[in-house]
């Protein structure tokens, strides 16, 4: 079972997942078997509002670190999410299309964008944040949106 | 004799927000152009407020509530005050059947939002109607 580390910030609760790895932007990123699956943080799914569209890039895809996987569409935000690592799309999460707001509902497990095969996930791994580093920042990030 | 019953519509109270602006533009819509003798409508801070007269209409009549987002903060407060929800509705769901309508702007709705808000008017006009004349009046 996937632990949280959790903060409280003003009213909001935020949840960081401790098995995975993040993006700075905040695109986990976690490996099952052969493929990586990525998705949104908590933070930046709930900083962004309820999802009314989420188009992924189609099997497939070849992406570089930092190449457009997807455009998500937000009551009050477009977002367009990057990759946190290089590789081929390989599974599109069908929810996306139907029901992108299980993203805003279960952004760690039911909410992911698409799976991709990874080319140099090694040091795709490297660069990313763990847990904890991506927590120290997101907590940082909260507070001063809530001063704001 | 009765007074004749009324649907009372609640939209969403999101000061500020697009598509809160949009579900209160559709209410007033409905409530002093399309549809004024047989609707009322009751703004959510009444609710809270745990007003009265809000609470009575409430008991008493079938609400068509209008959700700006996912917190459904409408139809969560028609609830808490016993009022029986005949219809639920959300901007949101209304505008994934309208993507060319992208509701902006908050003062001042963009005219995506304008459109929208008419569009949404129309489907409440037209709820307003089957619960007037003997609808279902579960959601």
């Amino acid at each position: 079972m996937t632990e949280f580390l959790e903060t409280q910030v003003d009213k909001f609760t935020f949840r960081v997942a401790k098995d995975r790895k993040y993006s700075s932007f905040g695109i986990w990123a976690l490996l099952k078997g052969n493929a990586v699956q990525i998705g949104l943080s908590d933070f930046l799914q709930q900083t962004s509002g309820d999802i009314a569209f989420a188009d992924v890039q189609p099997v497939g895809t070849l992406l570089k670190v930092g190449e457009s996987c997807a455009d998500i569409e937000t009551i009050k935000v477009d977002l367009e999410i990057l990759s946190p690592l290089t590789g081929k799309i390989i599974r599109v999460n069908p929810l996306m299309e139907s029901v992108p707001e299980t993203i805003n509902q279960d952004p760690y497990s039911d909410g992911w964008l698409c799976e991709i095969e990874p080319s140099n996930w090694a040091n795709d791994w490297e660069n990313l944040l763990d847990p904890g580093a991506y927590f120290t920042q997101m907590k940082r990030q909260a507070e001063e949106e809530s001063k704001k | 004799m009765s007074e004749r019953r009324k649907v009372i519509i609640v939209p969403c109270s999101g000061i500020g927000k697009s598509f809160g602006t949009v579900s209160r533009m559709a209410a007033y819509q409905v409530t002093e152009d399309d549809r004024p003798d047989k609707t009322q409508l009751i703004p959510l801070a009444l609710l809270v407020l745990g007003d009265d007269e809000a609470c009575e209409a409430l008991e008493n009549n079938p609400a068509i509530t209008i959700d700006g987002c996912q917190l459904a903060c409408a139809t969560k407060m028609v609830r808490e005050s016993g009022g029986k929800i005949a219809r639920e509705m959300a901007v949101l769901d209304l505008y994934k059947r309208h993507r060319d309508l992208r509701p902006q702007g908050i003062t001042q709705l963009n005219e995506g939002g304008q459109k929208l808000a008419v569009v949404l008017a129309e489907e409440v006009d037209i709820a307003v109607d089957e619960l007037t004349q003997g609808g279902n009046e579960n959601a």
